[in-house]
């Protein structure tokens, strides 16, 4: 627990092109926020005021030698970040911007994977900025949209005033469809208060405790066949822990492309603690997280969300990992 | 357990911290240069400082934020920071920008020569003397470490997939060839007797080509990504870092293909995070990922000796005086051991 405290945290910020993440770092560079940030991007072409530190990177997305298939890192934030954590005065956050095109998966594995990015700053949480006029659109055209939806902690739902009542509900609906654990927070302009998209601690295993998915599974109807979706399951029975860890490291394993981002809390035969776990494509972060509290029933939550989730026979596996 | 910790060391200084200097300045040590027999260190904060016979210089404020790398030219320092700049700076502390990048960082410095070189994203500049332009080396990707031979007439860049070798033909014309292998290379070296090139990866391990037949091999087994590495007593041995022992592997001969590397293990059981080569000696100073400093002959791993004990902070750099007389020890905690190596006695 110590260790948290030494982490700077990280947050990635995408975003489809136009959707209104240029403002959003104009304002963090610009606001008088008294902390001291440094801000990766991409060709910005400004100066910090106030303070904050401005880096400019290539996103250079690596593969791992290592005969994982989907295990691709961002080199360039690797080489940041570690030059980074030589700096003498401390760091209060680190913001990364990608490009619009950017699949967020790279960076948000660059955490998981690299030791020394691991050891000295923490992945806080993956905030993307959507335009609530052309989303749908965007969702409809580009696997990268739906990528930066499938993988946010937070979307900012900007230009709203451009929307009528229904267009915005409309596009809400779109986004819980992708991913159910998404914060919405309406804004124009970017107007949101720095603090609901910075050290929001979205990644550490304490908040999958608090996932409670809005329960959309029933309806697929006009979906195609790699749209990304979620998937929900609940259980009551206790798992037997074998059968569940060998179903799913075969998953991910065969599947891991498809799978973008998953959560769970579980209930194992036998186990007084619980298990929390959070993973990007293949790659996890698992531990137990003390007891059940008390009074308060014990039970199993698995989410998924990805490509193709449909033809993995998902609860049937789920299903298999209950204990007789 | 860390309270005892920070109670102990006053009972375990061992005698080179007893007779040597100790500078407690706070500020992660990142790089140190060797200039005859003073030491310059480079700092967190940017700033330089220059120690002699045990005193420390004024800080130099150098780059803005941080001193990413170091090299030399003759008597001069070289520097990059993360402001973007390419320094040099003069033994009394006068600094002089060769290039600037703006926010682009600068990640690597050398010279052969009098010919400067750097590299800020996937470009390397090199500045020949006398000459007030750079020539510029483009490559496909962010360079993860530049090295030119002892001649000075080869100059190898490290990026993603391989390195590429520059070679500089009679007519001073500089052309280029892909040594290639799957990841991403970080830091790269020529043995001095120039027959290998070695680099460290992403990956926790090295890959090294020898030159004359372009064959290449992995050597992997480590912990923890390898961070320093270095050929000690004229490319015998590559001692590396990355494990809780300098693992040293066999360069002479027929080079380290199926062959087993010596390993120096240390008390303690951490990882070693520096290492830096005692010189004219098979020796091998290594520091250690909690502060300690050992100092090992290869051959005879029992004649390990403690230079410098636990501070809590990885050991970020060691250099060693031109008439190895002293040495500057330094961490990430800021803290810097100036010590005569030799017991007065014996020298």
């Amino acid at each position: 627990m110590e260790e948290t405290n030494k982490q700077v945290p990280v947050t990635v910020l995408t975003g489809f092109l136009g959707a209104g993440k240029t403002t959003l770092l104009n304002r963090i560079l610009t606001e008088q926020h008294g902390k001291k940030y440094a801000v990766i991007v991409n060709e910005f072409g400004e100066q910090g005021i106030d303070n904050d530190l401005v880096v400019d990177a290539d996103e250079e997305v690596f593969e791992m030698n290592n005969g994982c298939i989907c295990c691709t890192v961002r080199g360039d934030l690797i080489r940041i970040l570690s030059g980074l954590m030589k700096r003498a005065d401390k760091l209060d956050a680190i913001i990364v911007e990608t490009t619009g095109l950017a699949d967020p998966a790279p960076v948000a594995q660059t955490f998981f994977v690299d030791q020394d990015v691991a050891d000295r700053t923490k992945l806080d949480a993956i905030v993307t900025v959507a335009d609530a006029v052309h989303l749908s659109t965007q969702l409809t055209d580009h696997h990268e949209a739906e990528e930066q939806i499938a993988f946010a902690d937070v979307v900012l739902l900007n230009k709203i005033d451009l929307v009528d009542e229904s267009g915005l509900k409309v596009v809400k609906e779109r986004i819980k469809k992708i991913n159910p654990f998404a914060k919405i927070i309406n804004t124009t302009k970017c107007g949101v208060s720095l603090n609901e998209i910075l050290n929001l601690d979205a990644f550490s295993l304490k908040r999958v405790l608090d996932v409670e998915p809005d329960f959309l599974t029933s309806d697929h109807d006009h979906e195609h066949d790699d749209d990304v979706t979620s998937l929900s399951f609940v259980s009551d029975t206790p798992l037997d822990m074998e059968k569940f860890q060998d179903w799913f490291s075969k998953l991910l394993q065969t599947k891991g492309q498809d799978i973008l981002r998953t959560k769970g809390i579980l209930d194992f035969t036998g186990e007084s603690d619980r298990y929390v776990f959070q993973g990007v494509h293949m790659l996890m972060d698992a531990s137990p997280m003390g007891k059940w509290p008390e009074g308060k029933e014990r039970s199993s939550r698995l989410v998924f969300i990805g490509r193709n989730l449909e033809s993995m026979n998902l609860k049937e596996g789920f299903e298999n990992c209950k204990s007789a | 357990m860390k309270a005892d910790l920070n109670k102990l060391p006053e009972l375990n200084k061992t005698k080179f911290e007893n007779r040597g200097k100790e500078f407690k300045l706070g500020i992660p040590v990142t790089n140190a240069v060797t200039i005859g027999n003073s030491i310059a260190v480079g700092f967190g904060d940017g700033t330089v400082r220059i120690f002699t016979s045990g005193e420390s210089s004024e800080p130099i404020k150098a780059h803005k934020g941080i001193v990413l790398c170091m090299s030399k030219d003759g008597d001069n320092i070289l520097t990059g920071g993360d402001d973007g700049r390419f320094l040099n700076i003069s033994l009394d502390g006068k600094v002089s920008e060769i290039g600037n990048f703006g926010t682009r960082w600068v990640d690597h410095v050398t010279a052969n020569n009098g010919s400067l070189v750097c590299s800020s994203g996937n470009i390397v500049y090199l500045w020949s003397p006398n000459h007030k332009e750079p020539k510029l080396f483009e490559h496909n990707s962010t360079i993860g470490g530049i090295a030119f031979d002892a001649k000075g007439r080869r100059l190898a860049v490290s990026r993603y997939g391989g390195v590429t070798l520059w070679k500089k033909d009679y007519s001073n014309k500089w052309n280029s060839s892909e040594l290639n292998w799957k990841g991403s290379h970080n830091k790269v070296i020529f043995s001095p007797d120039g027959k290998y090139l070695v680099t460290s990866m992403q990956e926790n391990q090295l890959h090294f080509w020898r030159l004359k037949d372009k064959i290449d091999s992995a050597m992997s087994g480590y912990g923890a990504k390898i961070k320093s590495f270095a050929f000690v007593d004229d490319s015998k041995y590559l001692a590396t870092s990355g494990a809780k022992e300098t693992v040293c592997w066999p360069f002479d001969g027929d080079g380290p293909v199926g062959r087993e590397p010596t390993c120096l293990p240390y008390v303690g059981n951490k990882l070693v995070t520096f290492v830096e080569p005692f010189p004219n000696e098979n020796a091998i100073l290594a520091g250690l990922s909690d502060g300690s400093v050992f100092l090992s002959e290869i051959e005879k791993a029992s004649n390990t000796i403690i230079i410098r004990s636990f501070t809590e902070f990885e050991v970020s750099a060691i250099a060693v005086t031109k008439d190895c007389s002293h040495l500057l020890i330094g961490d990430m905690g800021g803290n810097i051991l100036w010590t005569s190596i030799w017991d007065e006695e014996i020298k």
